[in-house]
C-alpha cells in the first residue's frame, strides 16, 4: 500500500449533493456494479482500512463558479407503479388509487442541486495504485445526475502522494473521521457524518471531525 | 455515540418502545401517533424540538411524562440553544405535518456547523459567521428575532 493523489480532470461541471464523495464509495460503487453484494465490495475496495476507516480523502475540489440547478421528475403512476408493491389497507386495497388524473401523491417533484465548475478533483488515499487506477479507467462520470451529463470525467492520474487520505499537511481532517480515531488537530470542524460505507446507512453515522462540505 | 442513540436515550424513548435498531425507533417516534394534552392522538405535525444530552424540550404539547414542553418560537428557541450552547450535543428539530425522514436527522456539535433537520431537508450554516447576503435564511431570522426582543 502507497501515498497516492488521485486527480480526475473535469470535461464539465459536476454535483456533489451535499456529502463527501470520499475515493472509497466512489470505488465501492463501481466494485458493486461488478459483485452484485455491499459486503463484496467493500471489502475488495483496494485502500488500506484502520478499524473499518478507509484511508481515502474527500473530494477536494475548488469551484471556479456554481449555479443552482433544478429537475422535474414525473412519476408517470399508471404504467410505472405495479399495485402490487403498494402497501395495503385492511380491506386489500391499495392505501392511495393512482392513475393519469389523480396526482396528489404522486404528481411532480422538484430536485434542486448545485452544481459546481471545477477543472479537476483530487483525492489523497493510501491504497494499492494499480487496482485503483484499473477501476478508474473506465468511470467516465462521477457525483450526482451523471445521466443528465454532470461530472463527466475527461481523464483520471494516479500519482503517488505525500498524504495517508485522513489528515492533511496541517493536521486538519481529509474526510469524516470519528472523534475518537482522529489524532489531527482538535479544533477542526465536527459534524455528524456516515464515516464508512455504506455512507447512507444510519448505523454508520457517528460524531466525526470533518473536513468543510463544498457549498 | 450514534445519532440516533442519541435521539432515543434523550427523546425517542418517552414516545415509542425501544428496540435494539436505534434508527427505526427514531423512525417510529418521528412518524407515529402520539397522545395529546388536549386529547386524541397524532404525530408531532407542528412545532420544534430540541434534543439534549439531559433530556428534550419541545413546543407541541404531547401527553408523555419525560419531555418539557415550551411555548416560545422556533427562532427563539433554537437561538436561545445557540447562544447559551455549552459544547455537547444537539438535535434541532423543525416539525411539519410530513415526518421528518431519519436521513435528515444530524446531530449538531459545533457552531461552524449548526443543523436544522425538517422534512424538507437540513439547513446548514456557520452560527459563528456575522450575516450577510450568502447567509442562510434560518440564520437570518433568528439573528432578526433576536434583535427584535433586543430592542
Amino acid at each position: 500500500m502507497e501515498k497516492l493523489e488521485i486527480t480526475a480532470t473535469m470535461k464539465g461541471p459536476v454535483i456533489i449533493g451535499g456529502g463527501y464523495m470520499t475515493l472509497d464509495a466512489i470505488l465501492g460503487a463501481i466494485l458493486f456494479d461488478q459483485l452484485g453484494s455491499p459486503e463484496e465490495a467493500h471489502d475488495a475496495i483496494p485502500i488500506e482500512r484502520q478499524a473499518g476507516l478507509f484511508k481515502a480523502s474527500a473530494a477536494m475540489l475548488e469551484p471556479t463558479s456554481n449555479q443552482n440547478v433544478a429537475f422535474v421528475a414525473n412519476l408517470r403512476a399508471a404504467h410505472s407503479l405495479n399495485p402490487d408493491l403498494l402497501k395495503k389497507n385492511k380491506a386489500g386495497g391499495v392505501h392511495a388509487k393512482v392513475g393519469l388524473t389523480r396526482r396528489r401523491s404522486f404528481g411532480a417533484v422538484l430536485n434542486n442541486y448545485t452544481s459546481f465548475d471545477v477543472p479537476e478533483i483530487t483525492w489523497y488515499a493510501k491504497g494499492d495504485g494499480g487496482a485503483i487506477s484499473d477501476l478508474l479507467s473506465d468511470l467516465t462520470f462521477i457525483g450526482k445526475r451523471r445521466g443528465s451529463g454532470f461530472g463527466e470525467v475527461k481523464s483520471w492520474s494516479v500519482e503517488p502522494g505525500s498524504l495517508d487520505g485522513v489528515v492533511g499537511h496541517f493536521g486538519e481532517p481529509l474526510r469524516p473521521v470519528p472523534e475518537q480515531m482522529f489524532d489531527g488537530d482538535q479544533s477542526s470542524l465536527k459534524v455528524d457524518a456516515a464515516w464508512r460505507p455504506p455512507y447512507w446507512h444510519p448505523e454508520n453515522r457517528a460524531i466525526c471531525f470533518a473536513p468543510d462540505l463544498v457549498r | 455515540m450514534n445519532t440516533f442513540q442519541f435521539f432515543n436515550e434523550n427523546f425517542g424513548c418517552f414516545l415509542v418502545k425501544q428496540t435494539n435498531v436505534p434508527h427505526m425507533d427514531a423512525s417510529e417516534a418521528l412518524s407515529k401517533n402520539h397522545p395529546l394534552q388536549k386529547g386524541g392522538q397524532n404525530r408531532i405535525v407542528s412545532g420544534w424540538a430540541i434534543i439534549r444530552p439531559t433530556g428534550a424540550v419541545m413546543q407541541q404539547k404531547l401527553a408523555v411524562d419525560g419531555i418539557t414542553y415550551d411555548d416560545r418560537n422556533r427562532y427563539e428557541a433554537f437561538g436561545d440553544e445557540l447562544a447559551n450552547w455549552d459544547g455537547s450535543p444537539r438535535i434541532f428539530l423543525e416539525f411539519d405535518k410530513k415526518p421528518i425522514p431519519i436521513a435528515n436527522v444530524f446531530m449538531t456539535v459545533d457552531l461552524r456547523s449548526v443543523r436544522i433537520c425538517s422534512p424538507k431537508g437540513t439547513a446548514t450554516f456557520d452560527y459563528t459567521r456575522a450575516l450577510d447576503q450568502t447567509s442562510h435564511p434560518f440564520h437570518k431570522s433568528i439573528e432578526r428575532v433576536k434583535k427584535k426582543h433586543a430592542a
